[in-house]
């Protein structure tokens, strides 16, 4: 696994954050995020997680937790996660998309947390496809409410998946 | 505490199998036992909808047991699975990725677990963690469906993780 990029999100924060011109030389992409909203008062934002700057071939499937109980929804928006936004602490975040240079649809996953020292507070995991067989070659990370905060990260990993080798199929 | 400088490499891919036909089982074997733990990434689709199962050393005689949770758009679910299988979630006709961490998986002083994460966006998003009952070290991991077989295209990816 080798890192490729970081991102920090400056004073004044910004609309989003990009990672453009991703080399085509992986297997595997893995994206690990650490943000929060601009929002002013104590309410969660909405993360999209938008790959290719494709806003229309995107869905997920979801689960999700507040603390005291479960939902499971899906969402044609790519709505990976729950931000907090500046009075709370930071959110965490992975998405990881297998062979996303395949001409196939793909298929990934992203893990979400919003720390917050309050009784609600959401994590989520997400069931994501990107309905093209274009390779992926940019992938976005935005709030649906407001820019991301000053100080927020975000790495993106490249993984380079070994040789065929000592196998067995039947 | 043990620090590294410079830091030293890690997810260190072993093997991948890529299917270029539909396979009933798939095995990683002779899997080195330098690493701390192993992490495996499927890109799966399967003739019909099926459980997955994971066996440490083709293990089928012993009980496993699973934790899990999943949402399949409109209710939330956990519950236990016990079987004679490692379950790692089911996998569908469309793309199911499927990540598995398994941690010390040569220790021969604790019964081995892992956690997983299968995705299936058509479907239903599942975490779990399953338990093998043996303190032998791993030295292989076969894969097959409880019904049908992994269709061609899917890939399997085996990565040594360091500590």
């Amino acid at each position: 696994m080798q890192a490729i990029e970081t991102v920090t999100v400056g004073l004044g924060g910004q609309a989003s954050i990009t990672f453009s011109s991703i080399p085509d030389t992986y297997t595997d992409l893995k994206v690990v995020f650490s943000i929060r909203s601009e929002r002013a008062s104590s309410v969660s934002d909405t993360l999209v997680f938008r790959l290719n700057g494709d806003s229309s071939n995107q869905s997920i499937r979801a689960l999700r937790g507040n603390g005291s109980s479960a939902e499971s929804f899906t969402n044609t928006l790519p709505n990976a996660g729950i931000v907090p936004s500046v009075p709370d602490t930071f959110g965490s975040y992975e998405a990881y998309i297998p062979n996303y240079t395949s001409g196939v649809a793909k298929a990934f996953s992203v893990e979400a947390v919003e720390a917050k020292n309050v009784t609600t507070a959401y994590q989520q995991i997400s069931a994501g496809l990107y309905n093209s067989t274009a390779t992926i070659t940019s992938l976005s990370i935005l709030t649906t409410d407001a820019d991301i905060a000053e100080h927020s990260t975000a790495t993106l990993y490249g993984i380079l998946a070994g040789s065929d080798g000592t196998t067995t199929v039947t | 505490m043990t620090v590294y400088d410079p830091p030293v490499a890690t997810y260190i891919p072993l093997q991948t199998i890529t299917l270029g036909s539909a396979a009933s089982s798939v095995t990683f074997a002779d899997i080195p036992q330098t690493y701390r733990d192993l992490v495996i990434v499927m890109d799966a689709s399967a003739s019909g909808t099926a459980g997955g199962r994971m066996f440490p050393n083709n293990d089928t005689a012993s009980t496993y047991n699973t934790i899990r949770m999943y949402g399949d758009g409109s209710s939330a679910v956990s519950s236990t699975i016990t079987n004679t299988y490692g379950y790692i979630g089911d996998v569908f006709t469309s793309k199911t990725p499927i990540i598995i961490q398994l941690f010390d998986y040569s220790a021969t002083d604790k019964h081995k677990s892992w956690l997983y994460r299968m995705n299936s966006s058509a479907n239903y998003v599942m975490a779990g963690a399953s338990r093998w009952p043996s303190t032998d070290a791993i030295t292989s991991l076969v894969f097959t469906l409880n019904s049908g077989t992994y269709s061609s295209g899917t890939t399997f990816s085996l990565y040594g993780i360091e500590a």
